[in-house]
């Protein structure tokens, strides 16, 4: 019966060429500007590490002016780096089972065998960075706490980096000089792209990654200021590196890896008796406010996903809607048109029931060449955006991926959104009295 | 002709009515709140920087080599930069205007933090700046070469003397119309500061910043080891000028390393991606959505007229004229979209409301819902003009004739 009732749509799509192609039209772009919007939409709320989304956190302490709230529209927020003291402080902690500081740095990468001097990015952090984040390695691996508490001259490469200075080859065991000192590489990473960059929100979380990655501890020895943001509320005399270290700027960020919901809970205990004894020496006037981020919640507070994004995808609903009604409109234009027909068939025995879903054929079939033609419409669009805004957002690759799942819920929705665009009209048409029709005739 | 028998047949048909007036209802919605959006977004694009920003690049050069003079380094590469043909001067800087990077800080118009007070990004430079960046002097002049300090340890504090937008005098000295040269103002150190020149305008680091107007540019070079060279080249030589200035560069001095030469516009352009991102995207939405609601409004009443052919022949037939058919279905199509633009109208603010209490957008101007309501109007009786035509050409024999 459904394979009549197939042909059946054909023959009614002969018959009304201009109208079926209106519908499908009007349903293809409906689903693929809903397409294009949700994939930039996708790729910003998507969570990185979601099996370690329960054990990764971002603890936030509020270091900051009496007087005034780090930000005054969110009073409720701490600021979301941390002073060197207390990054330190934090550090010190054994209750975690993993944990790290770090801040983005940078400096005159030179030697290898072919690389000319270059002013490279690096993350200076601890060593379980690696583990913690997950990281891919393609040669060697990271370093462990033995080379962070030295600081050993030891430094992981992005492939990128490795590629540049040794031509791709292995080069764990060979030295740059960075900072004119010689670093002995430990690892190369394999392509790492996270995005969002999770991990440094604050100070963009769609830029790329560091090129090299370096023992925290190095950046007091090479006396590095921060390459990202840099926060001051407090009038202080700084006049040495190591003022600015022991001021209230801030410009660190901490994460801990806790396993276990009594880890959880030990850790904030930690948190709240940390701040009560730096209150007891004069630090942290304003109220008691700390925080233990998931990485979700992490993303959620740093408003990853941005308003535009939200406001882009909701107009893009009420598009699509838009064209639903249109098509609800037509397709009972279209089936009322044909009344006659479908009381003949009527009065030749067919039930309300075989009208119905007759009818609902021809609505999905409308669906489906909608979404089709709707999903390649939005795979065209989103290279079109690429091809329009990769010339000067760098980051585009992964704030709008290909990412062809998409497309099967583009024909999803479309298909969904069809079958219940026709339940009206075909519901209507199956109810019309088919003796009207056949007198007329 | 009453609009009674209109309306009462449009009752009798009423799905497809209903229909069309949810369509435009939707429509005026969506159309209203895109249109004000964009147009707020492709304003906020097009304002002028107060900069020359089209024939602007930046060049960054750091030196790494121990004992490697960093100050003449600087002086020779600007030296080379301001003799070369096609360039109108070049200037040293931290950061480059409308990056999305830079330094800002607050100050205050009296000492130890009293008086007004506002923040303001800094540009540390020489005194070729006013002239690099194209800026307009409204009083005073530019910082001279004597004023400039060449710093060889980070320290903390502004020299003496700085150039400053009106924008940013205006916030710290709210009082003094105009008269700002020779003002003092201070850092949270209380260190003094004096405006020796005033700008017309000039946009600073953050464009999303509602005080992207408050800059100041401060006679300052180091310590190093990086800085940055703007160049503005004579209009319509800013690609040529780039390429001969890398080779330039690159040549002058191997023991140090130049990066990547980048134009203001390429910075500006990303600055304003997600701005000029949505204003595509809502004017593609706002165009297909109008489309389709006046290609909706056509499929119906051409519908409409089809099934009533005899129903018009036979008013035909008893002296109705064609003027009356075109006018009855003209009639019946307003009722539809004014019915839609009503519904649409508590939509379209209810939207707008929603949108700027969830989103922080500003609130919708009331300017854009009556063109809106008049736009909707007239598309609708467009798409219907054709389709009520047809049904004037019905011939009055259609009455006597079965379909």
């Amino acid at each position: 019966m459904f394979a009549y009732y197939l042909r059946l749509s054909l023959q009614s799509f002969r018959r009304n060429p201009g109208l079926t192609g209106l519908m499908v039209m009007a349903i293809a772009l409906g689903i693929s500007v809903c397409m294009v919007t949700l994939t930039s939409y996708r790729a910003a709320a998507r969570i990185p590490l979601p099996h370690k989304n329960d054990m990764l956190f971002v603890p936030n302490v509020d270091s900051w002016d009496p007087a005034n709230p780090y930000d005054d529209d969110k009073p409720g927020n701490a600021p979301d780096l941390q002073t060197y003291r207390d990054a330190r402080g934090l550090y010190a902690s054994t209750i975690p089972d993993r944990k790290l500081i770090m801040f983005k740095a940078g400096g005159v990468l030179s030697g290898g065998n072919q690389m000319a001097p270059e002013y490279v990015s690096a993350r200076m952090t601890t060593g379980d960075f690696f583990a913690m984040f997950e990281t891919p390695f393609l040669y060697g691996s990271g370093w462990n706490a033995k080379a962070d508490d030295g600081p050993e001259p030891v430094v992981v490469l992005s492939k990128e980096t490795n590629q540049k200075a040794f031509g791709g080859a292995n080069s764990v065991g060979r030295t740059l000089l960075w900072h004119d000192r010689e670093f002995r590489v430990v690892g190369v990473l394999n392509d790492w792209e996270p995005a969002p960059k999770f991990f440094d929100v604050s100070n963009g979380s769609f830029d790329d990654p560091e090129e090299i990655y370096v023992p925290f501890s190095w950046g007091q020895i090479l006396e590095l200021g921060s390459d990202g943001n840099t926060n001051c509320w407090k009038t202080e005399d700084i006049k040495s590196y190591q003022d600015f270290l022991n001021s209230e700027c801030i410009w660190f960020e901490s994460w801990v890896e806790l396993r276990t919901p009594a880890k959880v809970a030990a850790y904030r205990k930690f948190l709240d008796d940390y701040v009560i004894e730096q209150k007891s020496k004069g630090r942290f006037s304003r109220p008691l406010n700390n925080h233990l981020y998931t990485i979700e919640g992490w993303m959620e507070r740093n408003q990853v996903v941005g308003t535009d994004n939200k406001a882009m995808l909701i107009m893009a609903f009420a598009f699509l809607a838009v064209c639903l009604v249109n098509t609800v409109g037509l397709l009972l234009a279209k089936f009322l048109n044909a009344a006659p027909v479908a009381g003949v068939r009527r009065a030749l025995g067919a039930s309300r029931r075989d009208i119905f879903w007759q009818h609902l054929t021809e609505s999905g079939v409308v669906a489906v060449a909608g979404g089709l033609a709707g999903g390649m419409l939005g795979v065209a669009g989103i290279w079109a955006l690429r091809a329009w805004y990769g010339r000067f957002v760098q980051d585009l690759e992964r704030a709008l991926p290909t990412d062809y799942s998409t497309f099967v819920i583009a024909v999803g929705i479309s298909l969904a959104a069809g079958l219940i665009a026709g339940l009206y009209p075909a519901w209507r048409i199956g109810r019309a009295a088919p003796a009207s029709y056949l007198k007329v005739q | 002709m009453g609009l009674r028998p209109i309306f009462s047949a449009l009752m009798r048909n009423g799905a497809g009515a209903i229909l069309v007036a949810i369509q435009i209802a939707l429509t005026l919605a969506i159309v209203v709140n895109a249109v004000f959006v964009t147009e707020q977004r492709v304003s906020k694009i097009g304002r002028d920087s107060g900069m020359d920003d089209q024939n602007i690049f930046a060049v960054p050069a750091t030196s790494f080599e121990k004992d490697h003079d960093f100050f003449a380094m600087v002086r020779n590469d600007l030296a080379m930069l301001r003799s070369m043909p096609g360039i109108v001067d070049a200037a040293p800087t931290t950061q480059v205007p409308l990056s999305g990077g830079g330094s800002s800080t607050q100050f205050y118009s009296l000492p130890d933090k009293k008086g007004e007070k506002s923040p303001a990004a800094y540009y540390n430079t020489d005194e070729h700046a006013v002239r690099t960046l194209g800026v307009k002097l409204a009083d005073g002049k530019s910082f001279t070469a004597t004023d400039v300090e060449y710093r060889v340890k980070d320290q903390q504090g502004m020299p003496g003397t700085a150039v400053v937008t009106r924008e940013f005098a205006e916030a710290l000295f709210p009082k003094d119309k105009g008269q700002f040269v020779g003002k003092t103002f201070y850092d949270d150190q209380g260190k003094p500061t004096v405006i020796v020149g005033v700008m017309e305008r000039m946009h600073g680091a953050w464009v999303g910043w509602d005080k992207l107007d408050r800059v100041m540019l401060a006679p300052l070079v180091g310590p190093g080891p990086g800085i940055r060279y703007l160049i503005r080249t004579e209009p319509g030589k800013l690609d040529a000028t780039m390429a001969a200035v890398e080779v330039a560069l690159r040549k002058r001095d191997p023991n140090r390393v130049v990066g990547k030469l980048r134009s203001m516009q390429n910075f500006k352009q990303s600055s304003y991606a997600s701005d000029s991102l949505m204003a595509v995207t809502l004017s593609v939405v706002t165009g297909l959505v109008l489309t389709f609601s006046a290609l909706g409004i056509f499929g119906l009443a051409t519908f409409n007229v089809n099934t009533r052919t005899r129903q018009i022949g036979t008013r035909r037939a008893v002296g109705a004229r064609k003027r009356d058919i075109v006018s009855y279905f003209m009639a019946e199509n307003w009722m539809v979209t004014t019915l839609g633009v009503v519904v649409g109208c508590v939509m379209a603010l209810g939207v707008g409301f929603w949108l700027s209490n969830q989103f922080g957008l500003p609130r919708l101007d009331l300017y854009f819902l009556v063109g809106g309501v008049a736009g909707l109007w007239a598309l609708g009786q467009l798409a219907a003009w054709q389709p009520a035509l047809r049904a004037a050409k019905v011939s009055p024999a259609m009455a006597t004739r079965s379909v």
